[in-house]
């Protein structure tokens, strides 16, 4: 059986004001294997980032089932850690205070709180600045300690919602192609969302593509790319042949919706 | 060398300037028959004054009266108006019971209830203590309510996303992230204490700093007056100095505390 199986989920929410239920998530059925990566893409308001935060457990299903080896998901869990944007770490904390900050969150009991942050730290290659804080580290540091919080905890399964979705583009290569080493010595399930699609399939075993109105699962392509991956590979003609194929998925989204509510 | 110092340090530089000037010129416009020295005393008469109240040790046992009362009523203040302010802050229905008071603490002068006050506690230090209180409980309780009920919203799911249970939540991101804004209201409290003690003391005391200007102004004796007046300012910005400093420290992690 697949490590994550979502079944049917759906999920609901209330418009605070007018009462209206609008539906964020529909119909979605996904597994995803032990040790597989899979990307998450889709144009603004798909419900990617809503996918991701139900199987950490931080929305409430309204539909459906979502069960991670077996057991169901009813809230977060030690099995599951969560890389979110930028503003999540605690600026009054140093770069170990924030790694430490998850493990003393779940009580960690497997020895040494400074240890096993240090060890982390050093894994994520910010082994200098274990006593910066937040404010003094570039965007691509703070994720990176960003991760090393995650991976702190050990999970069985890493989620990640756009987190180098705020950087500039040449540091959000070199942090995807440092997420792929961490995640080849680290051996998580990784469920990573983003709407950038050379992001998308550069980490990708799995492209989940997802549509809107309400939010739902267009196409799961494979991405058979060998692994370990570097820049090159995306000049390959597989590569070239996958983001053209996505594209289409996102140009035949955004020709559905209205552009002059986009915008407005 | 000095033209360096003084383009660092423009703002002292020049804040201290125009009190010297400020000085010099009362001094002189005094001197020169310009203004009666029977209003507003001289510069040099109240350092002579001032020596002279030092030495007997009167300087003494007002600055003593003053601080006895500032002290208590801080005290009192800072743990009620925080315990009140973190409870307000994470439990919305706490809230709002309490608006209907601080309304009343921002539209109706607190100096208004000093004869409930008397009447309650006579006069002397336990009102003096009460209305300095009441002064600076506002700021402290406000600033802490909004710092814990301003919690960052992300920050908290990270948080919870981690397994953190409410309790973890409040004493680990919403606490720590309130303590530079709970240091501003600490210090505007602690003007508002000082002021609080003087306004009362004004009314009824038998020694404090605010009793001294009251007493010597109504025998018309601007320059024993003067003293105490000084005394007074001295120690407000002395106290606001001090708490600005320990605000700086405390909110050194921010990234828009200019550091």
């Amino acid at each position: 059986m697949a490590q994550i199986e979502i079944r049917d989920l759906g999920i609901d929410y209330r418009k605070p004001k007018s009462n209206e239920v609008f539906s964020a998530v529909d119909s979605v059925d996904l597994s995803v294997e032990k040790g597989e990566f899979v990307t998450i893409v889709g144009s603004s308001g798909c419900g990617k980032s809503t996918l991701l935060m139900a199987v950490a457990g931080l929305v409430d299903l309204t539909r459906g089932s979502i069960e991670i080896d077996g057991k169901r998901v009813d809230g977060p869990g030690p099995d599951r850690a969560v890389v979110f944007q930028e503003a999540s770490l605690l600026p009054w904390r140093s770069v170990r205070g924030n790694v430490k900050f998850g493990l003393e969150m779940q009580r960690w009991s497997g020895g040494d709180l400074n240890e096993r942050a240090m060890q982390m730290i050093r894994l994520v290659g910010l082994g200098r600045f274990s006593d910066y804080h937040p404010h003094q580290l570039s965007g691509g540091m703070r994720q990176r300690v960003n991760i090393a919080r995650a991976l702190a905890v050990d999970p069985e399964v890493l989620l990640m919602d756009e987190p180098f979705g705020a950087l500039d583009a040449q540091t959000r290569e070199i942090m995807g192609t440092e997420l792929l080493r961490i995640w080849e010595r680290a051996k998580k399930t990784a469920l990573f969302v983003t709407h950038d699609i050379d992001e998308a399939i550069f980490l990708a075993d799995k492209i989940v593509v997802m549509g809107r109105n309400p939010g739902h699962i267009k196409e799961v392509i494979k991405v058979d790319l060998p692994r370990p991956r570097n820049e090159s590979i995306l000049d390959s003609d597989a590569f070239h042949e996958l983001r053209k194929r996505l594209r289409a998925h996102l140009a035949e989204d955004m020709s559905s919706m209205q552009l002059v509510q986009e915008v407005a | 060398m000095i033209a360096e110092f003084f383009y660092r340090r423009q703002a002292l530089v020049l804040g201290t300037l125009s009190m010297i000037g400020i000085v010099v010129f009362w001094q002189i416009a005094v001197d020169t028959g310009f203004i009666n020295p029977f209003f507003i005393s001289t510069p040099s008469q109240v350092a002579a004054e001032f020596k002279v109240q030092f030495e007997d040790g009167s300087v003494a046992t007002n600055v003593a009266a003053t601080l006895y009362c500032f002290v208590w009523s801080l005290g009192l203040a800072a743990l009620v108006g925080t315990i009140l302010g973190m409870l307000a802050g994470w439990f919305a229905d706490v809230e709002s019971a309490l608006e209907p008071f601080i309304w009343f603490k921002y539209s109706a002068p607190t100096v208004a209830f000093y004869p409930l006050f008397v009447a309650g506690l006579g006069y002397g230090t336990p009102t003096i203590i009460a209305i300095a209180f009441l002064f600076a409980l506002t700021p402290i309780y406000a600033n802490t309510l909004s710092g814990i009920k301003n919690t960052d919203r992300d920050l908290a799911r990270a948080a919870r996303s981690f397994g953190a249970r409410p309790l973890d939540i409040f004493l680990r991101v919403a606490l720590p992230g309130s303590v530079p804004v709970m240091m501003a209201g600490l210090r505007l409290g602690v003007g508002r204490a000082l002021t609080g003690v003087v306004v009362a003391e004004l009314f009824g005391a038998n020694a404090g700093l605010g009793y001294a200007i009251t007493y010597y102004g109504q025998l018309m004796q601007t320059t024993k007056m003067m003293v105490s007046i000084v005394i007074v300012i001295a120690l407000g910005v002395l106290l606001t100095q001090i708490l600005s400093f320990l605000e700086t420290r405390t909110d050194s992690w921010r990234v828009d505390s200019g550091r």
